[in-house]
């Protein structure tokens, strides 16, 4: 199956090439007219008085019916090929939007923000929305699809190049619908067996003191660490936290060298970074908030 | 001349006047007023947008005021502006174009104005109430809905809008009703003017389109004030049911806002080709055919809502179709400029203008109606670029160029051309610079409704250039203005018929007393003062 994307190009091409011929035919017949019936060119006599002709109309009404004709053709094609029509996906992933997060679930394995894929091979995702209306977009995988509170809807995927595919919410869904960024990994099916062990799986770690300050406030009431106490629902499963490139669905990227920084800054004060954002800042000591974003950066 | 405001110079009794007079071209003006005020205000928000955007992760405005200031940008250019200049031009110029002394139900018609500028007042309100609705001009439920939107903006928006809209609404049996019956001896509907024809379309798109505006805020009043759930799925709503009774008001609102700019430039072009305009019964033909389409493509705006292939099939079969008689009007233009001789005024160079940028508008509108195109860019920069293709490119540049034309009428003075030619010039350059990026933005992934983007996507360079366009396309209006300060008090005097035109409106003196003619006149063609001015040239009856 050619992914979705690219038949969309091919497409693009076809009708944007069309596009560009009418633009050039008509314009250049407004200028042609401009130019050669000016009046400062024609001093003497009066102007022509036609004002009618059948054929003529008859000709413009029915020229661009047939070029809509064959483009509407072109286009139930389309259609029905980045529908994925007759090819049964390797692979359904559950995603759900959330104000201003994505929620994605391997059979029940969520991870958040970051959706990983295996290379060269269809995908379903079963999208819908925990609150508002949104839209799962990442435009070099061609397609969007609106996620509608109550409604699954389904969105064929399929990358051809491994690598990281970066996307965001097209659907106006609040005050920070500009900070709810996705982010693809296209991985070889080997590399994403692994990943999708390494997510499984709960945390790794024994319980530290670090972990008993997460335990002990209130944010457990949101996320949930599998293998913990913690199961809130409300917020990001953060059981492998650490392994995630951004965060807050993009407001802060990670490197090696700053994630425990930006763990530490996101932690003290959410809304510095993300305006609106539901996460409250929890009053903690600058030693709790050293300890809590090692420990989490950790949660590989 | 003193620099005494034109307000004041008047005598009081004047004053008062204007809030109690029932002619139809004062209430035009306050119409054409109302729109000019709003417009500057819209653009002003615009400005803001777009100085948040100009750099990646800016910090100019925080997130709130940014989503206050696009919802209200848009619901201010589509309803507070756009919809009372064409509603303001059509009072004026109707019962003069057709020979009527006024419209039919004067004192319905200075109902109508009032509702309509309340319905803006009540909108703006919410700023001092606490805050501006903050959802977008569409308000999608269930962003809407009270668990998301718990502010008092959203409610303003909805009563606002619905007496505005009651406004419209009554504005537009009056203009109908006028337009049957009021016309003048001879003047058979297949002789009225295009822009009347216009005009009469758009008024039973209004009638067709607005209750169900008004039906869905209701609906959204219920579910915010009384505990309803229409469209909250979590109570057995319907969240999709909202976009449906939206947009189903929303596309006809399109056509609403360009049909009278395309009327607008159907006077414009003939008289300045001096020619008759070629295909009269098609561009007629063409509207109601364009009418009748309209209350059929509304769900090309929710493609990607999973409406089902069958649906978006049907859908944007008939958004294609919709291109048909927008292309018969384009090449019926171009054909009555062809053999004429034209004289390139102010007036005229936006009325090609309008052309010109409405073909980049309509060629991306059907890039839209193709589902697969659409799934890619719609509810990004593209769709942004697409509308203000239609709507500024288009309809706006209609107004200027009807502005330029009728100014003399309603005043008595021309506007100054040489500054109408810096508007034109600085309108065309701002313009695109600020819009023509935006299509790649689009097609790149930059959405919509985002108050800022990350460095790392690149969108930087491309949304510093619609910014500084955006700057240009300030100072046209500032250029704009000045001209219509400056002309008003001291332009040169126009006369009854500055232009050599060639219907009623400029057989009566400029501007015209208030019964409009000394006597009802009587036609025998489409060109009466043609006709009149010509007796050897006449127009065939």
């Amino acid at each position: 199956m050619r992914p979705p994307a690219d038949a969309i190009g091919t497409l693009s091409l076809v009708v944007g090439a069309i596009a560009v011929l009418i633009f050039i035919g008509v314009e250049g017949a407004l200028v042609f007219a401009i130019w050669r019936y000016r009046a400062s060119r024609h001093v003497a006599g009066e102007p022509a008085t036609f004002e009618r002709n059948r054929r003529l109309e008859i000709a413009w009404t029915a020229a661009p019916a047939l070029i809509l004709a064959v483009i509407f053709v072109l286009t139930l094609g389309t259609m029905a090929e980045i529908s994925g029509a007759g090819v049964t996906p390797a692979m359904r992933i559950a995603a759900t939007g959330h104000q201003w997060w994505w929620e994605f679930s391997y059979g029940g394995v969520k991870t958040a923000n970051e959706l990983h894929i295996p290379l060269d091979t269809p995908i379903d995702l079963d999208l819908t929305s925990a609150d508002v209306i949104h839209s799962f977009w990442v435009p070099e995988l061609g397609p969007k699809m609106d996620m509608l509170p109550g409604v699954t809807n389904h969105l064929r995927l399929s990358a051809r190049r491994a690598g990281s595919y970066e996307g965001q919410c097209s659907e106006f869904c609040g005050i920070e619908h500009a900070w709810m960024r996705i982010r693809v990994v296209v991985q070889t099916q080997s590399e994403f067996d692994a990943w999708l062990a390494v997510q499984s799986k709960p945390r790794t770690t024994v319980e530290t003191d670090a972990e008993k300050i997460f335990l002990a406030n209130i944010c457990v009431s949101c996320h949930t660490i599998r293998g913990t106490d913690a199961k809130g629902t409300a917020g990001p499963d953060l059981t492998h936290v650490g392994s995630r490139v951004t965060i807050g669905a993009g407001v802060l990227e990670n490197t090696d060298a700053n994630i425990v920084a930006n763990m530490r800054g996101w932690l003290a004060d959410p809304q510095r970074y993300k305006p609106g954002a539901l996460m409250p800042s929890v009053p903690l000591s600058n030693a709790d908030l050293d300890a809590l974003a090692a420990y989490l950066v950790s949660l590989k | 001349m003193t620099a005494v405001p034109l307000w004041v110079r008047l005598p009081a009794r004047e004053r008062v006047g204007w809030l109690r007079t029932v002619d139809h071209k004062a209430i035009g003006v306050l119409y054409i007023g109302m729109g000019v005020a709003f417009f500057a205000i819209g653009g002003l928000e615009a400005l803001l947008l777009r100085a948040q955007l100009a750099t990646p992760e800016e910090r100019l405005l925080d997130p709130e005021t940014f989503n206050q200031a696009f919802t209200v940008h848009g619901v201010t250019m589509i309803l507070l502006a756009v919809v009372p200049l064409l509603v303001g031009f059509a009072n004026y110029l109707v019962p003069l174009m057709i020979g009527a002394p006024d419209v039919a139900f004067p004192r319905l018609n200075a109902l109508s104005f009032w509702l309509s500028l309340v319905g803006g007042i009540v909108l703006y309100f919410s700023f001092l109430a606490g805050g501006a609705p903050d959802t977008g001009w569409f308000s999608y439920a269930p962003l809407s809905e009270r668990a998301f939107a718990p502010g008092t903006g959203v409610d303003y928006y909805i009563l606002g809008l619905a007496v505005n809209g009651a406004g419209t609404i009554i504005g537009a049996i009056n203009l109908a009703v006028t337009i049957l019956l009021m016309r003048c001896p001879g003047m058979a509907i297949s002789r009225v003017p295009l822009f009347v024809w216009m005009t009469l379309v758009t008024s039973v798109l209004i009638l067709g389109a607005y209750p169900a505006l008004t039906a869905a805020l209701v609906m959204l009043l219920v579910d915010r004030q009384l505990g309803g759930h229409f469209f909250d799925p979590g109570g057995g709503g319907q969240a999709v049911l909202w976009q449906h009774l939206f947009w189903f008001f929303g596309h006809p609102e399109v056509y609403i806002m360009v049909l009278p700019a395309m009327g607008m430039i159907s006077e414009v072009i003939p008289v300045f080709s001096r020619k008759p305009i070629f295909g009269y019964g098609f561009v007629a033909g063409s509207s109601v055919a364009i009418a009748f389409l309209s209350f059929g493509v509304w769900a090309h705006h929710m493609f990607a809502v999973g409406l089902g292939d069958t649906e978006n099939a049907i859908f944007s079969a008939t958004s294609m179709l919709i291109a048909i008689p927008t292309g018969v009007k384009i090449f019926n233009w171009i054909a009555t400029m062809v053999g004429g001789r034209l004289r390139m005024t102010t007036a005229m160079l936006f009325a090609v203008g309008f052309i010109a940028m409405f073909v980049i508008g309509g060629l991306s509108g059907v890039s839209l109606a193709v589902v697969p195109i659409d799934l890619a860019v719609t509810d990004s920069y593209y769709v942004v670029a697409h509308l203000h293709y239609v709507l500024f490119g288009g309809t706006m540049l209609g107004i200027f160029a009807g502005t330029y034309y009728w100014f003399p009428k309603m005043t008595g003075r021309l506007l100054n051309e040489v500054l109408g030619r810096w508007h034109f010039w600085t309108t065309f350059v701002g313009f695109n610079l600020t819009f023509l990026p935006q299509h790649w933005l689009g097609a790149v992934g930059m959405p919509r409704r985002v108050f800022t983007y990350a460095a790392s996507t690149g969108w930087g360079p491309l949304n510093l250039l619609s910014t500084i366009g955006a700057a240009i396309l300030a100072i046209a209006m500032v250029i704009f203005f000045v001209n219509l300060v400056r002309s008003l008090r001291s332009g040169e005097i126009a006369g009854d018929d500055p232009w050599d035109a060639f219907t009623l409106e400029w057989a009566t003196t400029s501007p015209p007393p208030p019964e409009n003619f000394a006597s009802i006149p009587a036609v025998t063609g489409r060109r009466p003062l043609w006709d009149r001015k010509h007796p050897e040239l006449r127009d065939a009856p």
